[in-house]
């Protein structure tokens, strides 16, 4: 069945409280593991908002999108676990605020 | 795909075939002579490949790239910066320990990604190019072993790199709920044709965003936090390659999607870039002025210099002819991206690796004049044009800026550029005071064991910076022309 079968707005103020939940996390958490995780749910956020907008104007262009978006993010979190690896190794933890020694 | 658009993507095809020959290389036998000399070949082919290329522009080569002459031109720009810093890199690389092939294809990748940036005209291109050119710098910031700094550097730059595409990303989604379109062509007519009435609040937001994570990666305040940290931690020559190359292409890509998708239409936005232009200029030369690393300085310094050329956006928004905006704009990045390589890569040769700290304070560089006179003197200029003292390239550059906005009566942004610029002549002129000082900290790097490559490459830098800067005629000619 071709166009949206709920309101638009609906689906985007959906995706923007998830996009907010991501920002969130991003800012308040300090483990690098749960950091990466809000990053996910940041870049998700985005790609729902354009599977929706994609299906409200009945185009393909939204769900290509949203495919690009799923190999970034991959791309992203694979480099982003070896730092993990790297960061466990040097500093024995995985919380941020002990690698904080780059400030004015 | 016909035969003309082939010979228009020319420049990416190499690019993208020396990486995958690289990669093969790598496979069969590590030889960092081999990689080297494969990475930088790619990259001078890649700036030539211009040549056959601009015989079809302007070409649109499936909606989502351009081939003009535009991002041609800033394409073997990046691709001749790329170069340079892969000359350098193996300088500063050769104190270091184990495999060092992967660092050059992460090189070439990121140039790659920097060339897609300068050619997109669609979402898709924008958000590719934007991806393979970070993405690739995540790894190049925590390649060397030394210490924790690159590590750390490498976390944040990841963290909030990837915040910021998840902005812009969001951003665009709204846009294209609202217009129904990706490809900017299509943004401006649907603008034009007022679907925009329908939903102001969502474009206007939209864009906003789209906005709010191009400055990340321009690190224009207040997006700027983690420039200085991410330029401390990084290698020298990347951190250069990242002020320069990495800026200089986003904002190629910002002025396209801006000047072809029509949005500076709306004054709100306009109000916005404004703003942030004069927070920019005035936040990154006044905490300049409190650091001690050089590197710091250079990263506050930059955070300048895109503040000045935001004004490029205003103007180009309100004049009536944006043509003298985006000339001005082109002969900026242009000079901005030599000047800047410069400064970082003469950093990195004066403060090669070694030990688990690269020698970038401030009082590392007392008395450099009598024991390197040559490295201080070529330092020296490159300073002297980030400055914008007139015979250099950021003074020519700096004089295109004021003539682009008094052209659009802004006088707000000439003012803080002209205050931003005095504030910034002192923070630069203590560093070449520091050099001149007598200091008795040690330190290693010595013009003598330069390598000839990175040698001629510093010299290339300084001569094509005082060039632009007493004749700048040509390449002025020449810009206007292609735009």
């Amino acid at each position: 069945m071709p166009g949206l079968q709920v309101p638009l707005e609906h689906v985007l103020m959906m995706a923007a409280a998830l996009f907010i939940a991501g920002l969130v996390g991003l800012m308040v958490r300090r483990n690098i593991i749960f950091i990466l995780m809000s990053l996910e749910v940041m870049l998700n956020a985005s790609a729902l908002a354009f599977v929706a907008a994609g299906a409200h104007w009945g185009q393909a262009d939204g769900q290509i999108i949203f495919m690009l978006i799923l190999t970034v993010a991959a791309a992203e979190v694979s480099v982003g676990l070896g730092l993990v690896l790297l960061l466990q190794r040097r500093f024995k933890t995985l919380d941020m605020d002990n690698a904080n020694r780059l400030r004015d | 795909m016909n035969l003309a658009a082939m010979q228009g993507l020319l420049p990416l095809l190499v690019l993208g075939l020396g990486a995958a020959v690289l990669m093969l290389q790598i496979s069969i036998r590590r030889q960092l002579g081999w990689s080297y000399a494969i990475t930088v070949a790619t990259l001078l082919l890649g700036a030539a490949a211009m040549e056959p290329a601009m015989q079809v522009a302007p070409l649109q080569v499936t909606p989502l790239l351009r081939v003009d002459n535009l991002g041609l031109f800033f394409g073997s720009l990046f691709c001749l910066s790329g170069a340079v810093t892969a000359v350098i890199s193996r300088d500063y690389l050769r104190s270091r320990e184990g495999e060092n092939e992967e660092y050059f294809l992460l090189l070439l990748l990121s140039t790659l990604g920097a060339v897609i940036l300068a050619y997109s005209t669609h979402v898709a291109a924008l958000l590719l190019g934007l991806e393979l050119l970070s993405v690739a710098l995540y790894a190049l910031i925590a390649y060397p072993e030394r210490g924790t700094l690159p590590l750390e550097a490498a976390i944040k730059y990841l963290v909030l790199s990837g915040a910021a595409s998840a902005t812009l990303l969001f951003g665009f989604a709204l846009i294209y709920a609202a217009l129904g379109s990706l490809e900017y062509a299509e943004i401006a007519v649907q603008i034009s044709a007022g679907r925009a009435a329908t939903s102001p609040a969502l474009i206007l937001m939209g864009a906003a965003m789209v906005f709010a994570g191009l400055g990340f990666k321009l690190s224009v305040v207040p997006f700027h936090m983690w420039t200085p940290d991410v330029y401390e931690g990084a290698p020298a020559p990347i951190s250069g390659f990242l002020a320069g190359v990495s800026k200089g292409a986003v904002f190629i890509a910002v002025l396209r999607w801006f000047l072809e998708s029509g949005f500076f239409q709306y004054s709100s936005l306009l109000a916005g870039i404004t703003l942030l232009s004069i927070a920019s200029i005035l936040v990154g030369n006044l905490l300049a002025l409190l650091q001690t690393n050089v590197k710091r300085i250079l990263a506050y310094s930059s955070i300048a210099h895109l503040g000045y050329l935001l004004i490029v956006l205003v103007a180009a928004g309100v004049s009536p002819e944006p043509g003298l905006a985006v000339e001005a704009g082109g002969y900026y990045v242009v000079a901005y991206v030599i000047t800047t390589l410069a400064a970082f890569s003469l950093l990195g040769l004066i403060s090669r690796q070694s030990g688990d700290r690269e020698y970038d304070q401030l009082s590392d560089l007392a008395g450099l004049f009598w024991k390197q006179p040559g490295l201080a003197a070529l330092f020296t200029v490159a300073l002297l044009s980030l400055a914008g003292i007139p015979l250099t390239a950021g003074f020519i550059g700096k004089f295109y800026l004021i003539s682009a906005g008094v052209d659009a009566a802004l006088w707000g942004l000439l003012a803080a550029l002209v205050i931003g610029s005095a504030i910034g002549i002192f923070y630069y002129l203590r560093i070449i005071y520091t050099m001149t000082t007598v200091g008795e900290q040690a330190n290693p790097g010595t013009t003598a064991d330069m390598l000839v490559g990175s040698r001629l490459v510093v010299y290339l830098l300084i001569f094509a910076m005082l060039y632009l800067g007493i004749v700048p005629e040509p390449l002025m000619g020449y810009l206007r022309t292609i735009l």
